[in-house]
């Protein structure tokens, strides 16, 4: 057993050296393939991140009237925390929110005139709401006419995030439409190409087949270097599809924190963590594939 | 030791290969199987390594019935039949050595039986000083004698010899029937395809005739009658 499996790889890497460029075109066409799943892979932890971020900026203020009682607003906060949609309220009382203003205007004579010659503090009370998710801010925007406390609200500011959400999904989501589409085109030409380089393979070896044959080689010795070769073949390409993707990530990966105003965008930690389970499940994939267009070829040019 | 009963091999429903054959080989027998081309002598040989099924009736060498053989035992009975054909069939860019231990290589033979096999052979068919030669180098009667050495490397119990002399002179031809008669005085059957008169008629050893696709005659120290 030992020594048929010495030879059958022995003839396997023989294929694979004689085909040389067929070999390589088929690891580009594997390659490529692969590359551009895991381009998908990227894009989802980009998007994800991306709608993670968004979410977390967004916020309700809740303006109340300057008589607003503050006893009315530590029911309102009680009330808001106690919905399951809340992650967080934040109160800004009266004097804060003067405070602010003025630091926030701060150079504008005009403005800063008109509010001296208010007298007062026109502000009132404010509560800052956050989410865990944009689709929860419709319901605590409902729940905040809530009649306790309706009358004592000047006006609710919601920015539409839930449209920016939306529109990053919607392009997130046309995107891997396209990278699938252009996956599965790979996919079928690499599996056009692994059944035409066992094809090619099978014709340049016809003679030493046929040999095979007739001195009563078993129809596995036979077949096993053809196999053997592709599953080669796709251990390579999942190979130099790791070598490829862990230093393009390591370059990327800062111009995307960047963008995300320094915050990790988490893509090597993702592929580290999950990488057996990525690049391993890829290369059963390709194997199956690779094994499904091999034996389509021998069935069809073998004759054993 | 080869039994065929009643065997036709249509390729197409007008065309005939063999037709309604019987006939009973027995072990260490040295029988030629002649006829003109067409009538089907080929395909007899080819049904007895299974190269092609019949069509109709039963066929059974060394008490297997190998008929309706299944894909995957027809290594084994390969690997008990020696098949040796008109143009050598021999790997060019091997040497002697490496063709006749190729055969041994892909039926899983340890690499110290095939040292202990390949010369044992080699000297059977006078071939011990020419091992490293690749066939190119070697003149058609020798290239004949490597296939009939790698032939006998699983020291089959039969040889089914397809016109092996087919692509040689008269001189190499003689050789080769010499040869083929002392593997059979080892004990070994040998099934000789030929159309070769003057091989026949020297050998007077048992002949089959066939004549579009059927046994015409079959008698023993025969002669070539065509």
């Amino acid at each position: 057993m030992f020594v048929s499996s010495y030879r059958v790889t022995k003839f396997a890497a023989q294929n694979f050296w004689r085909n040389f460029w067929l070999s390589l075109i088929t690891i580009s066409m594997l390659l490529l393939t692969l590359l551009t799943v895991n381009t998908l892979l990227v894009m989802n932890v980009i998007t994800e991140r991306a709608i993670d971020l968004v979410e977390d900026r967004i916020e309700v203020s809740v303006y109340f009237q300057d008589y607003t009682e503050d006893t009315t607003i530590t029911s309102a906060v009680a009330y808001l925390r106690s919905l399951a949609q809340v992650r967080d309220v934040q109160t800004i009382s009266a004097d804060e929110a003067y405070e602010q203003f003025l630091e926030r205007h701060e150079g504008d004579e005009d403005i800063l005139a008109s509010l001296e010659e208010l007298g007062e503090n026109p502000f009132g009370p404010t509560l800052v709401i956050k989410a865990y998710s944009a689709e929860d801010f419709e319901i605590i925007i409902d729940a905040l006419d809530n009649p306790q406390f309706a009358d004592e609200i000047r006006e609710k500011d919601f920015s539409n995030y839930e449209e920016v959400i939306d529109r990053i999904r919607e392009t997130t989501d046309r995107v891997r439409g396209f990278g699938i589409a252009l996956s599965a085109i790979f996919l079928f030409f690499a599996i056009l190409i692994v059944f035409n380089t066992v094809r090619i393979g099978i014709f340049i070896h016809r003679e030493e087949i046929g040999i095979m044959r007739l001195v009563g080689a078993s129809n596995w010795f036979i077949k096993a270097p053809f196999l053997l070769e592709m599953i080669f073949l796709s251990l390579m390409s999942v190979g130099l599809a790791v070598g490829i993707m862990y230093p393009v990530l390591a370059i990327i990966e800062p111009r995307f924190n960047l963008y995300f105003g320094g915050q990790s965008v988490g893509l090597i930690q993702y592929f580290s963590e999950n990488g057996l389970l990525i690049f391993g499940g890829q290369f059963l994939i390709l194997v199956l594939i690779t094994l499904f267009s091999t034996s389509l070829a021998m069935r069809k040019f073998l004759k054993v | 030791m080869i039994r065929l009963k009643n065997v036709s091999k249509l390729y197409h429903p007008n065309i005939v290969g063999v037709d309604e054959v019987s006939l009973h080989i027995r072990p260490g027998e040295f029988v030629s199987i002649v006829g003109q081309s067409g009538t089907g002598k080929s395909t007899l040989a080819k049904l007895l390594f299974a190269e092609e099924r019949p069509s109709r009736g039963k066929i059974e060498i060394g008490g297997w019935d190998i008929t309706d053989i299944r894909d995957r035992d027809i290594p084994t009975l390969r690997r008990q039949i020696g098949v040796v054909f008109q143009d050598f069939k021999l790997l060019q860019k091997k040497t002697v050595y490496e063709n006749i231990a190729f055969a041994l290589q892909v039926a899983g033979v340890t690499p110290s039986r095939i040292r202990d096999v390949v010369p044992r052979v080699l000297s059977i068919v006078n071939l011990d000083e020419k091992l490293h030669r690749y066939p190119k180098q070697l003149s058609g009667g020798e290239q004949q004698r490597v296939a009939i050495a790698r032939a006998l490397v699983h020291s089959p119990k039969v040889l089914v010899a397809d016109e092996p002399t087919g692509n040689l002179d008269t001189l190499n031809s003689r050789e080769i029937v010499d040869l083929l008669s002392k593997i059979n005085e080892f004990g070994t059957t040998i099934v000789l395809v030929t159309h070769d008169r003057e091989i026949v008629n020297r050998l007077r050893k048992r002949v089959i005739t066939l004549e579009d696709g059927k046994i015409s005659s079959d008698v023993e120290e025969g002669r070539y009658k065509l």
